[in-house]
């Protein structure tokens, strides 16, 4: 037992003479006690039997070879050995007890709070625990995504081949943006909200703790899937992040690491949604009605309905697809009956959706930042949340503009535009209102509010590019470019990395209970605005004027813009050193923060940096919006003032 | 306020020429050869100066409140509390849908004009395959080649077909696009307009050798069509 299991153990043991645990040596509870040791010889055990199951079914059937690797690995590696790790490390420790029938630890909430730094490599169902788990891995994944970037990068400096071969490429290209989509940008927002969100609605965690803890770690078992494709035969996956069939039907073994890593991924956000729909509806403190909760929470209650809706589909594509691999079916074979175009369809019901799942967050952090930095109420709030639902809804009726230039039914295309280009209504609503809210403000141009107002400014730019591919004649030119490639990157990078960025920089205080650089943090921002651009404006031009996208070799015409465009993203690669060395040094030993630095009204602000491990120590009582600055004598929320808890971290993170 | 105003729209009218001048001064497109990419190129000028409004818009706002009204950092001060305004929000509702409106039908009537097939357009079937493009000439005995030959000024309708994996049929300098999918066939039309030689790209990801999946598509006199045509029955 470790000294925190002890002190809980006989802590449980006074109020709970039944449950008692027989003293183990520390050894015994390395090998045997929840955690990564557990987790690791767990999963490699039900590899095992995965393994033995699979040659144990074929022989009984009588199918030869008995042995078969993709499918021992689908069966053992990808699927067994998860669930193994995830009960290794204790995730499922508590629901096991209770179902058995042994007793269960009591609910003392051992697992709140981290102590040391090493709580953080445990299963922890505090959600700041967790919000910051999320952080510190999707940096790790957006770090080696962003890796990849640069090898291709370097590859595409000149036409024709270089250091990498073709497969190779495509792989690269292909685990980029899984990565980035589904291990950085959609968990990030997932971490910084698990951070944020019960906090602002003056909750002392999430509605289920011990789910909120069990959907982070699926996360690094599906980070850990897309890279151990590169590992196996044939290398990883190479036919996009999109997978279209009957291109990914017809790839080496790599793609059926994307088909179960997705699966992983997939459950992690829709458990992590479904808890934050149950943590806002049910769970706000007295007086925080609807109208009154700070736009952050609106943007996650919308995203997290998105994700409950939409998700399943991609995991049924996924499934469709690896059927198809490894079962022999025919949902994407002519040959066999199957539909081609049946997989766009399926996916981008997802995929589409998807791109609001990995904006709307950023548009709630950018509202909050605006509006505290501005020294102003956010402008129109009632239309800044209803847009949102504008987006929720609008958003599920679009999808098939992915798919202009697919050989889908005509008659579609026209009706899908019409939607597409409406989304830009209840979009521009949100710009507008943002601009509106800078407008006579006090404004504090410190690195937040930079990377809100880049955010603001790049947006536009890849909205207003999202008119030209909605348009569907334009789009049927530009379809499958470099234009594409443009686009997504002003509204995924200078969109949602941006307002990232903006969320950490603005909670950093708040997390850590230390105040990171602003010089560093300015830095770290103007080279990364001028990097970008300098990497992602040029794709408009060379998509338009006919570099397709996803190819090692292009016309030599484009050679001399390529040779420039790479040499910008290694400096943007470069801009996120300052980034990482920043958040490192302040967190060891920045200087201590204050509850409020940022004088914001929410309720996260009123509490001490780092937050007490249950919050509040009494409930608030809400009596007004969250963002009445300027407005004399106005109240967000009647609370005692923040005790300052700071002697009390001094000790943790000496 | 008055005074205020005036920079605004001068910051506003200057960020709109250098973009102005960003989209007219340097070639954003590759020269039209067909009819169907002069009306996209048509399109893309409306949709183009609509955007330069807007970003004009949107970037000389928040330049000018940065400017004007930047405080330190230390200041304790908050601004005026405006919540809104009722007639403003109307109006930035409304103008974005009378604008994406109108991209949206003259949209409509581009495609409606460029998938509109005259009497006995050319029929060229392609088939894609990895990793190269076949076209059949199928009015003329199924002639096949290699190398796409179109005569000048003719409606041509392609027939797309894929034996393997999707590949998408492009030839930028005709502004048209069209996937060629397994078990189903699609179509597009192009009506050549410029003699010369033009790429033929494949745009969809189809696997190893996607990057160089590319063929010639001349475009020559008729009666040179003619003359190649029977060159390849004989």
């Amino acid at each position: 037992m470790t000294a925190t299991h002890d002190q809980h153990g006989g802590h449980a043991a006074e109020g709970y003479p039944e449950h008692f645990e027989p003293p183990r040596g520390r050894a015994w509870t390395m090998a045997f006690g929840p955690g990564l040791v557990r987790g690791a010889w767990m999963a490699l055990r039900v590899v095992g039997l995965g393994a033995l199951l699979v040659v144990a079914l074929r022989a009984w059937w009588g199918w030869s070879p008995y042995w078969d690797t993709h499918i021992v690995l689908v069966v053992g590696a990808m699927t067994a050995a998860p669930i193994g790790f995830l009960a290794g490390i204790g995730s499922f420790d508590y629901w096991l007890h209770y179902v058995s029938g042994r007793p269960t630890r009591p609910e003392d909430h051992s697992g709140h709070g981290a102590r040391t730094w090493r709580d953080y490599f445990k299963v922890n169902t505090d959600h700041k625990v967790i919000g910051i788990q999320y952080l510190v891995t999707t940096f790790f994944f957006f770090t080696i995504g962003g890796l990849m970037a640069m090898l291709f990068r370097a590859e595409l400096a000149q036409p024709g081949l270089q250091f990498v071969d073709s497969q190779t490429f495509n792989g690269l290209v292909s685990v980029h943006a899984t990565l980035m989509i589904f291990l950085f940008i959609i968990p990030a927002f997932a971490g910084l909200a698990n951070f944020a969100v019960p906090l602002m609605l003056g909750a002392p965690d999430m509605a289920f703790p011990r789910l909120n803890a069990l959907s982070f770690w699926l996360l690094p078992i599906a980070g850990l899937m897309f890279l151990a494709s590169f590992l196996v035969p044939g290398g990883a996956f190479a036919s996009g992040w999109t997978a279209y069939a009957p291109l990914s039907e017809g790839q080496p073994m790599g793609q059926t690491f994307f088909n179960m890593g997705v699966q992983w991924a997939g459950a992690s956000s829709i458990m992590t949604a479904l808890n934050f729909l149950v943590t806002i509806i049910t769970m706000r403190a007295p007086g925080m009605t609807f109208w009154r909760m700070p736009l952050l929470v609106w943007a996650n209650f919308t995203t997290s309905l998105l994700v409950v809706i939409a998700t399943p589909f991609i995991a049924g594509s996924q499934f469709f697809v690896m059927f198809d691999r490894i079962m022999h079916t025919d949902f994407f074979t002519p040959e066999g009956g199957g539909y081609v175009l049946g997989y766009q369809h399926i996916f981008w019901f997802y995929s589409h959706p998807a791109v609001y799942i990995m904006m709307l967050p950023g548009f709630g952090i950018v509202s909050e930042v605006i509006s505290t930095m501005a020294r102003k109420p956010i402008f129109g709030y009632r239309l800044m949340a209803l847009s949102l639902i504008g987006i929720l809804v609008l958003g599920f009726s679009v999808w098939a503009h992915h798919m202009f230039v697919a050989g889908m039914a005509d008659w579609l295309r026209v009706p899908m535009m019409i939607t597409t280009l409406l989304i830009a209504v209840p979009t521009g609503i949100k710009v507008f209102s943002w601009t509106a809210t800078l407008w006579r403000g006090r404004i504090r141009l410190n690195t937040p509010m930079l990377f809100a107002l880049g955010f603001v400014t790049m947006f536009v730019i890849g909205g207003l590019s999202g008119i030209y591919l909605g348009s569907v004649p334009i789009d049927i030119h530009a379809s499958d470019t470099y234009f594409i490639v443009a686009h997504i990157h002003y509204v995924l990078f200078g969109g949602s990395v941006f307002t990232i960025f903006a969320g950490v920089y603005y909670w950093f205080p708040k997390m850590t209970g230390r105040m990171y650089d602003e010089r560093l943090g300015k830095l770290h921002f103007w080279l990364t605005f001028v990097s970008f651009n300098a990497t992602f404006f040029p794709m408009h031009y060379v998509g338009l004027r006919g570099m397709p996208r996803r190819v090692f070799d292009y016309a030599e015409a484009f050679g001399q813009l390529n040779f420039f465009i790479s040499i910008a993203s290694f400096v943007l690669g470069a801009s996120f050193v300052i980034f990482v060395y920043n958040i490192v040094t302040s967190w060891t030993r920045g200087p201590v923060a204050e509850s409020n630095p940022w004088r914001a009204h929410t309720l996260e602000w009123q509490v001490s940096s780092p937050p007490p491990i249950f919050n509040f120590d009494e409930i608030p009582q809400v009596v007004g919006g969250p963002y009445e600055y300027g407005v004399p004598g106005a109240r967000h929320a009647v609370m005692s003032p923040a005790k300052e808890h700071v002697a009390e971290q001094e000790e943790v993170h000496a | 306020m008055r005074k205020g105003i005036v920079q605004l729209v001068a910051i506003g009218v200057g960020i709109g020429v250098v973009l102005t001048l960003v989209a007219v001064l340097f070639k954003w497109l590759p020269t039209s050869a067909s009819e169907e990419f002069d009306r996209i190129q048509d399109l893309y000028w409306f949709a183009t100066i609509i955007s330069i409004g807007i970003f004009s818009l949107v970037t000389a706002v928040v330049v000018y409140s940065v400017w004007k009204w930047r405080v330190p950092d230390d200041d304790d001060a908050d601004g005026p509390p405006i919540h809104g305004h009722t007639g403003l929000e109307i109006l930035w509702t409304a103008v974005p849908a009378v604008l994406v409106i109108a991209i949206g039908v003259f949209s409509a009537v581009v495609l409606a004009q460029n998938g509109r097939a005259g009497d006995r357009p050319l029929e060229v079937e392609a088939l894609g395959q990895q990793f190269a493009w076949k076209f059949t000439y199928s009015d003329f005995d199924d002639v096949a080649s290699g190398e796409l030959v179109l005569p000048l000024g003719r409606e041509v309708r392609f027939t797309m077909r894929a034996v393997d994996v999707i590949h998408s049929f492009w030839v930028p300098n005709f502004g048209q696009k069209m996937d060629a999918v397994p078990g189903i066939t699609t179509e597009i039309l192009v009506t050549p307009t410029r003699l010369g030689e033009f790429a033929v790209v494949c745009a969809e990801l189809c696997g190893l050798g996607h990057a160089t999946m590319r063929a010639k598509a001349r475009v020559v006199r008729p009666a040179e069509f003619e003359a190649w045509i029977e060159e390849r029955q004989a």
